[in-house]
């Protein structure tokens, strides 16, 4: 290979360009060629690693997003299973008879965790006096449930219930509520972490 | 080849460039995978119709009887099919009836949630909780919460209304 042609075809490798006609170094002609071999296989490694991490970002990109991750409908089953049980839940702990009020305080114990039995456990003292004063029966029926994520064991959801209030010798009267609920996985069954009115 | 094998820094720069290759090859298999994952290109379509319904269904509950033309052309451009039609058609009554009340009418989206998604079909379901606020031209304004059941149809133009309603209160509960 003469020097020309080499210098030609050396790819661009780091450090200050040369002139091509240059003089090769005279007292390791071979020397010189296999540093500028190694320096061309390194260039080549780099670029490499340079595009194996473009596409590992964009890989992540497309898989690590909070999109691709909330499997809300992408995985139908678990789905419609977080919001059939989340739904049921809704219905046990905001339904109760005046003369069985303890039967929702031990759902509520069993279905509820975290701010959401907190919250519940502080309102439930005056449920139960009202309920038992006024003789309330209230009925919750769940009118639609939509999962907004379902990431893991976490989940969180749009409810819309109607309560059914009744009090003997009046009309029932229903009100509709519409609840973001934040639920968790725990030991194979959904319990709900945080409800908040919306 | 005998010469590289006795230069230690040539036979690091190739086992180098080697792994770069596997690490590269590896790169480029898991894009095209994730990139051909039809789960995500499910959950992409998701939020879209997510995105669209929250947007259709806020234009829809949302006017200004000053600016009426625009804010009907909105409702119009949010529907599809037979709701854009009575739309149209409705729509010199309904400003007659607007200018008279002179009210302002804002609608902002408190949660939303798809509940059913036919990418095949391009149709979809959505909830949306919302909070409507009328002001009139006397008097405080009057905020109401509701809750609406919104289909969606994909068109040439992105996904749009197809159909709204209230959600139903009383009788028709879903047990």
């Amino acid at each position: 290979m003469s020097p020309a042609r080499e210098a030609a075809a050396q790819p661009p490798a780091p450090g200050p360009p040369r002139p091509p006609d240059a003089p090769e170094d005279a007292a390791a002609p071979r020397a010189a060629t296999r540093t500028r071999g190694t320096a061309a296989v390194l260039a080549a490694a780099l670029l490499l690693l340079l595009a194996a991490a473009v596409l590992y970002h964009q890989e992540r990109m497309l898989s690590g997003s909070p999109t691709a991750a909330n499997r809300a409908l992408t995985d139908g089953a678990a789905t419609d299973r977080v919001a059939a049980e989340v739904g049921a839940a809704l219905r046990e702990v905001f339904s109760y008879r005046p003369e069985d009020t303890g039967r929702t305080r031990a759902a509520a114990a069993d279905l509820l965790d975290g701010r959401a039995a907190r919250q519940y456990t502080g309102l439930f003292a005056r449920v139960e006096q009202e309920a038992a004063r006024q003789k309330l029966t209230l009925t919750t029926h769940v009118v639609r449930a939509g999962v907004t994520r379902l990431d893991g064991g976490r989940a969180r959801l749009l409810v819309f219930l109607d309560q059914v209030a009744e009090r003997p010798g009046r009309a029932a009267s229903t009100v509709p509520a519409q609840l973001s609920v934040t639920a968790r996985l725990e030991a194979g069954r959904w319990r709900i972490t945080d409800i908040a009115a919306r | 080849m005998a010469r590289t094998t006795r230069n230690p820094v040539l036979a690091a720069a190739l086992a180098l460039a080697a792994l770069a290759a596997a690490a590269a090859c590896w790169g480029g298999w898991s894009w095209y995978a994730a990139a051909h994952d039809d789960a995500a290109a499910f959950a992409h379509t998701r939020e879209e119709v997510l995105a669209a319904g929250r947007q259709a269904v806020r234009n829809l509950n949302t006017l200004d009887h000053r600016d009426l033309r625009r804010g009907l052309d909105g409702w119009e451009d949010s529907a599809t099919g037979d709701l854009h039609d009575q739309l149209a058609d409705g729509r010199a009554a309904f400003e007659k009836q607007i200018r008279e009340a002179g009210t302002v009418t804002e609608a902002s989206v408190l949660s939303a949630a798809v509940t059913e998604l036919d990418e095949r079909a391009g149709k979809a379901r959505v909830l949306v909780a919302l909070r409507i606020t009328v002001t009139a031209p006397e008097g405080e304004p009057v905020r109401k919460e509701s809750r609406m059941i919104a289909a969606l149809t994909r068109t040439a133009g992105g996904w749009k209304l197809s159909a709204l309603g209230q959600a139903p209160v009383g009788g028709t509960a879903a047990e």
